[in-house]
């Protein structure tokens, strides 16, 4: 298939999915967000200050973001590359251009989340009810990666959608793990019981694993076996274990010859580390410093897809504000 | 953005509240209900110092914002099931969405400080209760419960006797009803140590309100309820005989026909156990499990939201359909923990619960922090005398009912009904408590049209018992929703608020080393972009069409 296409319907998944984890996000910590204080354990202590850096938007000095900024700007900015109106204008316009690659239905679907979301009243729906925008996002990205796996073929073309999907989601959900739990080290919290993390409770919450956490682990929800849980529980669907799984059997399925594929061959090295790693305990700092490192490596499987498939194109990073 | 505490509650003059309070153009200022201590008003139109912020946002909402949330809200329990079945006189039953008032209760913090003390007395007192009438009897040996009283209540359970339960813990989860008098001090309306409901809706009021009206948390650090589930969790994981990794752990239902069965499959589902039905279990050599699809699987605590009655045909009613025959021996035998225990109605009845403040007395050594409301035993001829002749001043209930049925209230009853009550008491004195009629305060509540009236509430916080007591902050208020009623069970026309209790205020200045900081988020890679096309390219398509 064309590289052309190839790119577009790759950045289509992720565009997709981008929106979906942007939209959970947002729901969760603005539902978190209203409870608490500092000193209760329960408490969320995520700010929206950490929702930008998310983003990878750096942090502004003095004055901490405000709740209502930070909504507005990830939400229906159509200013900021990353919010989720603009996430959602950019699969549209990509799918527009792919259409005869897409199923009717596929594309359809893209269209009508598109026109639905620039239709609402969306500074009203922030101020009165940002749950049924958010649970919009959410239903139709839904509805999205349903009709494709019901209508589209089971082609290259397929397999670089789900590719882009996957990579993104399990971006997002490092990213939204480096910024709610950095697990605190081991030593400065002594031998007291662990306390219980708002933080990972909200997490789980956002990203819809905590009936899935509940019923898979025999721990409370705290920010370590949570953590665990996100990164290599293979048989939750958005954790990143499952995500690198899945990109890498997208990608085998997309290549004319995987065993040379270098996103291929970094995939399996990620796989097998990450399931090595799964079986020793690693705790506090050495957690944190796995999140980075993995984010890192995928970081580079997108370089390498970029220069395998698409002749480089799409690799060089533009700075973004969120 | 946790280190600035808000000024806007502490730092509100007493002036700027009653400015505030003034509402939208036409609409008259909230006016509390005459003779009744309302909980956010001090004098109409205006709120009391930390409902200041609450009313300046429902002032701003007006009728038509809260009605029009209230469409929302509707919407929203309608979709997720959140319903009732209500049956009004002469109609079918049907499905209702539970009717969440949109106006939060708020308990400041040194009030439910007060509370949460009193309450976890009064908890700690009844489960010791519960274990002395099954084994030492020292209250009756001290002479402070009579022993013919508690050997008479219904709920007393012979099987019980001598049987010692995991961690000496009876009362795993209770519910203490509590009111707000004429003066607004608290009292204990009575106590449930069964199998007391409503926590779910705890839960969910707190998310329903957080997305339908996110607008009225503005200015408050209201402390969340989430973790419910997590305590009682860990609390029947503490009670598993044997200890144990991870005791296998199941909340046990009558099943779908129960009116409470949502909250049934909302705790399974909260804490990832099993939810099991009587014919899920089985009792082999004194040890209890269930029927799974790889065989049988041991099964260690039983959360169970069924009577006593019901449990176990063998022992208790052998007409149970609803029961595991044999439960009682591996109770009995210890391989299995019951939550909460066999045994513990007898602590909530409503005749033992006039000795309540005896009891805290005799096994915690202390006062009573809440009091009870003015009981009088109907056994003792000359209280029965002074009863019946002022029967229209009174309430009346069955001792050992639950959910407000059979409650007689004096006032509200016309000659024929005072004649009926007055008989069933002298039939059977010893089935009937009097109590003094308790004014329930009031809070504003959103009325069909939007604006704000009165309404009668209580307040019933859940206690959760493991290796220590624990409460949810805030609990489950009713609140009774016609006009001047008292009632608020959801049976009969109650409906509920979500209950905030404030967070301590200077909390977040103390700074103590312990709290947690906000965290510094790291930095990351910034998000990717798609870049196949170049601007230039597209401009000049355009042109092309253009030209």
């Amino acid at each position: 298939m064309l590289a052309r296409i190839a790119h577009d319907v790759y950045w289509l998944g992720r565009h997709m999915a981008r929106a979906e984890h942007t939209a959970r996000m947002l729901d969760g910590l603005f539902h978190a967000d209203l409870q608490g204080s500092p000193d209760d354990p329960a408490s969320v202590t995520l700010s929206w200050d950490s929702l930008l850096a998310i983003m990878g938007s750096p942090r502004s000095e003095g004055e901490p973001a405000r709740r209502d900024d930070v909504v507005n700007r990830l939400t229906l900015d159509a200013g900021s590359p990353v919010s989720i109106l603009s996430c959602v204008a950019a699969a549209r316009e990509g799918a527009r251009t792919i259409r005869d690659t897409l199923p009717a239905e596929a594309w359809e679907c893209v269209n009508t989340f598109h026109l639905g979301l620039a239709g609402r009243d969306l500074s009203d729906g922030l101020r009165t009810g940002p749950y049924s925008i958010y649970s919009y996002v959410k239903e139709r990205t839904a509805l999205f990666w349903g009709l494709t796996a019901r209508t589209m073929q089971n082609d290259r073309a397929r397999a670089f959608l789900e590719a882009g999907g996957r990579l993104e989601a399990a971006d997002m959900v490092l990213r939204m793990l480096r910024a709610a739990l950095p697990v605190r080290g081991g030593d400065d919290e002594g031998a007291d019981a662990p306390r219980r993390d708002g933080n990972a409770l909200a997490l789980l919450q956002s990203i819809g694993g905590f009936h899935a956490f509940m019923r898979a682990v025999a721990a409370p929800p705290n920010a370590e076996p949570v953590a665990r849980f996100l990164l290599y529980e293979r048989d939750f669907p958005d954790s990143v274990a499952a995500s690198v799984d899945a990109l890498e059997a997208a990608l085998v399925r997309a290549d004319h010859d995987p065993p040379s594929s270098p996103p291929v061959l970094r995939l399996r090295r990620m796989t097998a580390d990450l399931e090595l790693r799964s079986r020793v305990t690693i705790e506090g700092a050495a957690l944190t410093s796995l999140f980075r490192s993995v984010q890192q490596e995928l970081d580079h499987v997108d370089t390498d897809v970029g220069e395998r498939y698409f002749h480089g194109r799409g690799v060089g990073r533009q700075t973004v504000m969120a | 953005m946790y280190a600035c505490p808000e000024p806007a509650i502490r730092g509100m003059t007493h002036d700027m509240a009653n400015r505030s309070a003034t509402s939208p153009a036409g609409a008259s200022p909230y006016a509390p209900a005459d003779g009744y201590y309302d909980e956010l008003f001090d004098a109409p139109g205006s709120p009391r110092e930390f409902a200041v912020a609450l009313a300046e946002s429902l002032a701003r909402l007006g009728p038509a914002g809260l009605a029009e949330a209230g469409r929302r809200r509707d919407a929203i329990f309608v979709q997720q099931g959140i319903t009732f079945e209500a049956t009004g006189p002469g109609e079918p039953s049907r499905d209702r969405p539970f009717p969440l008032d949109l106006v939060p209760r708020i308990l400041p913090a040194d009030e439910w400080a007060t509370i949460k003390r009193g309450v976890a007395q009064r908890v700690r007192a009844l489960n010791a209760f519960v274990e002395d009438v099954y084994h030492d009897r020292r209250i009756v040996e001290a002479g402070v419960v009579p022993w013919e009283l508690i050997v008479t209540r219904p709920e007393f359970a012979r099987p019980a006797h001598r049987v010692r339960a995991p961690g000496g813990v009876y009362c795993h989860v209770s519910g203490c009803d509590l009111v707000r008098d004429v003066d607004g001090t608290w009292k204990v309306l009575e106590d449930n140590v069964r199998t007391p409901s409503g926590i779910s809706y705890v839960l969910e009021n707190r998310i329903a309100m957080s997305r339908i009206v996110p607008e009225l948390f503005a200015h408050y650090r209201v402390r969340p309820v989430a973790d419910y589930p997590e305590l009682l969790l860990g609390a029947l994981r503490a009670v598993a005989p044997g200890g144990g990794d991870s005791p296998s752990i199941v909340v046990w239902t009558p099943g779908p026909a129960n009116s409470a069965y949502f909250e049934h499959a909302f705790l399974a589902r909260q804490m990832g156990v099993e939810l099991v039905e009587a014919s899920d279990l089985i009792v082999r050599d004194a040890r209890v499990y269930m029927r799974t699809t790889e065989g049988l699987a041991r099964v260690d605590v039983v959360y169970r939201r069924i009577d006593d009655a019901f449990i176990d045909p063998m022992e208790f009613r052998p007409d149970s359909l609803l029961g595991v025959p044999g439960l009682l021996r591996a109770y009995r035998a210890g391989t299995v923990a019951i939550a909460n225990a066999v045994g513990t109605g007898v602590a909530d009845d409503k005749a033992v619960y006039h000795y309540v403040p005896d009891m805290i007395r005799f096994y915690v050594g202390e006062e009573p922090i809440l009091a009870n409301v003015r009981t009088y035993l109907l056994s003792d001829p000359k209280v029965r005398a002074e009863v019946l002749d002022r029967l229209d001043e009174l309430v009346v209930k069955p001792t050992s009912e639950s959910g407000g049925k059979g409650v007689f209230i004096g006032p509200a009853a016309g000659p024929s009904e005072l004649a009926a009550q007055a008989e069933a008491v002298r039939a059977a004195p010893e089935r009937w408590i009097a109590q003094d009629l308790v004014g329930l305060s009031t809070v504003p509540t959103v009325t069909e049209d939007g604006v704000l009236s009165p309404r009668h509430v209580d307040l019933r916080p859940f206690a959760v018992y493991g290796d220590e007591i624990r409460i949810v902050p805030g609990g489950l208020t009713r609140v009774a929703l016609p006009e001047g009623s008292m009632i608020v069970n959801s049976s009969q026309g109650g409906g509920s608020k979500d209950t905030w209790v404030l967070a301590a205020p200077g909390a977040d200045e103390d700074g103590d080393g312990d709290a947690p900081q906000p965290l510094d988020a790291p930095t990351m890679p910034e998000m990717r972009q798609a870049g196949w096309r170049e601007q230039a390219p597209q401009q000049q398509q355009q042109q092309e069409e253009r030209g």
